[in-house]
């Protein structure tokens, strides 16, 4: 059933939180981490430092986080195109996200998928395509699988608002549907699918609508909101685990940049852009965690200090990492 | 011990005996369960090993081979079923971007072992859209095995190999074949090697390279010439994707004239790879330009008998192709 949740306002008068602080800091530093790994990926990517492409995540922070932070090492991870960050949160070894940008032997795939494209097997991150939803149909059958050996590990599925239009983001609702599969699809709305607008794309106002079709829950939530995605991503994930089958969950949230590193987004209005980067999810929930004492300037600084070092030492790894050899392009096209 | 029974029943008994003896081995696609299949290829699997391994899917072709992607990362063994060729469309992505690709595009991190089979193949009445023949789309394409059994026998083993092979495999099976192509098949699991061409016939005088219903037909050609003095080896391609090039080459070298009979249409069809393969490895062998006997340039296959007939190779075709390459 599609449900809004808006809840910031509240949570924001609550004196006391009924999260815990590991749990609240933890979120935050990982949106911190990813909003900042982002940004260096697509500086890097400015200076020439790696060929391709980079699709940047920032400022759907809350919904790539609040939907991925609570997984365990068995669940598995569909990601897109856009979600590098993704194994990030995950788990995977910031120098091998690194390694990954720059195509080098280091990088877990040995230099063969773009920089953006990143899988990490050892986590049951799939490596993805660009072929939109492919993902999400891969994961559905994941699921289809874990669910056959009786496991309770779940699928994230990442997609974005375009990825809805597509008939394989229906098949996938649909299988998992009539088998009650283990998926949370999280559709980060961020109303840009490359360059077209969700007007264009869709008559729906709630992507989470489109679950009603497939008989199967879907949610809308504030994207920008990390504690709105967590709770319905942890209640979704939870039902999951318990056989009651897949959700939709909607986060309605922004792409601050271009659909790609070459992409100005001119197509865009200024007045719409600068809006929404007002509703940036990192200091909205820096002020809830200032607001319950579990965060100040000092250990906000600290925080981005040891991150910012972290990335350093990975930038500075996958820079000595070497290129894979060339006759490399011939491996691994069979078993 | 071996008894003598037709293509569809080898595959059947493939099935059946492998997914006794591997219960990661589970089935999926449209009418394959409770209906055992609409040629009865699936026939009793369902019965035997239930919904949770024969499983009747939704009508959507995509997330039939996707599902069986996904389960064979989890360690599953799937083969899915696309009911006639002509329905691959919708899984064309699944196929060529995802199943060919995923041990590539991680750098063997996962692998697909999935064994996808296909009904192809006219000659039966089918018309425009149960009747083509699609391999070379993805015989294209590094990553995925194409193979097409023409007998009985390695229509049993072949699938058992694919099913036990650690790459994705297209799996085509000829509906004209189902019930015309009898042999003697072991009634034990064996396995036949899936990157290996056969020498059907030995001769001396032209190569015949063919296969799929195709092989029959270039068999039946090649005893009619036989009768005028003109003896032609017969090598069954079996797989189209990697192609045994070794034993191609080597029959040419032999005979020094090549004849290509397949029922594809002819515009790129495996002909233009076979005759480029030729040019490149037995240019000084040949003694005649490589000739082809195919389907026509026309969307596979008309319907009124007469039209049908147009389509298909034929013994008549292959002996008339025949007959020039020899007189070259």
């Amino acid at each position: 059933m599609a449900t809004k949740v808006g809840r910031a306002a509240a949570v924001a008068e609550a004196p006391t939180s009924r999260y815990s602080p590991e749990l609240l800091l933890g979120l935050y530093r990982m949106m911190v981490k990813c909003r900042m790994c982002d940004e260096k990926a697509r500086i890097l990517f400015r200076q020439g430092k790696y060929a391709g492409n980079f699709y940047s995540n920032v400022g759907q922070e809350a919904g790539e986080v609040g939907a991925g932070y609570s997984l365990r090492p068995d669940d598995w991870v569909a990601p897109s195109h856009r979600d590098w960050t993704a194994n990030i949160i995950k788990g995977a070894p910031l120098n091998l996200c690194f390694a990954q940008l720059y195509g080098k032997a280091d990088s877990p795939d040995r230099g063969k998928s773009t920089p953006a494209h990143m899988g990490y097997p050892p986590l049951s991150v799939i490596t993805p395509a660009s072929t939109i939803a492919a993902q999400l149909m891969i994961g559905t059958g994941v699921a289809w699988g874990l669910k056959r050996q009786g496991k309770d590990s779940v699928v994230v599925a990442y997609c974005g608002d375009g990825a809805t239009s597509i008939g394989w983001f229906h098949e996938a609702l649909n299988f998992a549907g009539v088998h009650r599969l283990a998926v949370l699809y999280v559709v980060q709305n961020n109303l840009w699918a490359e360059s077209v607008p969700l007007r264009l794309q869709t008559a729906l106002s709630d992507l989470s609508d489109r679950a009603k079709g497939h008989g199967i829950a879907g949610v809308s939530v504030d994207g920008n909101d990390i504690l709105a995605v967590y709770d319905a991503a942890t209640e979704a994930i939870a039902r999951a685990r318990e056989g009651q089958g897949p959700t939709v969950l909607e986060c309605k949230t922004y792409r601050w940049y271009g659909h790609s590193e070459i992409d100005p987004a001119k197509y865009r209005l200024k007045e719409e852009v600068e809006a929404w980067k007002k509703k940036d999810p990192i200091p909205r929930f820096e002020k809830y965690l200032a607001d319950h004492k579990l965060l100040n300037e000092t250990s906000k600084k600290q925080i981005r200090d040891e991150t910012s070092h972290e990335i350093d030492e990975a930038v500075e790894f996958a820079e000595n990492s070497p290129y894979p050899a060339p006759e490399e392009a011939l491996e691994h096209v069979w078993a | 011990m071996a008894r003598t029974i037709t293509f569809i029943d080898a595959i059947n008994e493939a099935l059946h005996q492998e997914m006794e003896r591997d219960d990661r081995v589970c089935i999926l696609g449209e009418d394959l369960g409770m209906g055992g299949g609409v040629f009865k290829a699936t026939a009793g699997l369902y019965q035997k090993f239930g919904e949770d391994r024969v499983l009747d899917s939704p009508l959507a072709e995509g997330i039939i081979i996707a599902a069986a992607i996904g389960a064979s990362l989890v360690g599953y063994r799937p083969v899915p079923e696309i009911q006639f060729a002509d329905f691959i469309g919708d899984a064309v992505d699944p196929i060529l971007q995802q199943a060919a690709k995923l041990r590539y595009r991680s750098s063997g991190g996962f692998s697909c072992p999935i064994t996808i089979r296909v009904c192809w193949g006219g000659g039966t009445g089918g018309g425009l859209y149960h009747s083509q023949e699609n391999t070379v789309w993805f015989a294209h394409e590094p990553g995925i095995r194409v193979v097409a059994p023409s007998t009985a026998y390695d229509a049993k083993g072949m699938l058992i190999a694919s099913i036990r092979d650690e790459n994705p495999v297209l799996f085509f099976e000829h509906k004209k074949l189902y019930r015309t192509a009898k042999g003697e098949v072991p009634e034990e699991l064996y396995t036949v090697p899936l990157d290996q061409a056969s020498v059907r016939r030995e001769g001396r005088d032209m190569t015949i390279l063919t296969y799929g219903y195709a092989t029959t037909i270039a068999l039946e050609a090649a005893e009619e010439m036989a009768q005028r003095g003109v003896e032609a080896e017969v090598v069954d391609l079996r797989s189209l994707a990697p192609l045994d090039k070794k034993t191609i080459v080597a029959s040419v070298r032999k005979t020094n004239r090549c004849l290509i009979v397949h029922e594809d249409t002819k515009t790129l069809g495996m002909g233009a790879e076979l005759t480029a393969i030729l040019n490149e490895e037995a240019f000084d062998d040949l003694d005649a330009p490589v000739m082809r006997v195919t389907g026509p340039d026309i969307p596979p296959v008309p319907f009124s008998p007469p039209l049908e007939k147009f389509f298909m190779v034929d013994k008549d075709k292959v002996v008339a192709g025949m007959e020039k390459l020899a007189a070259y």
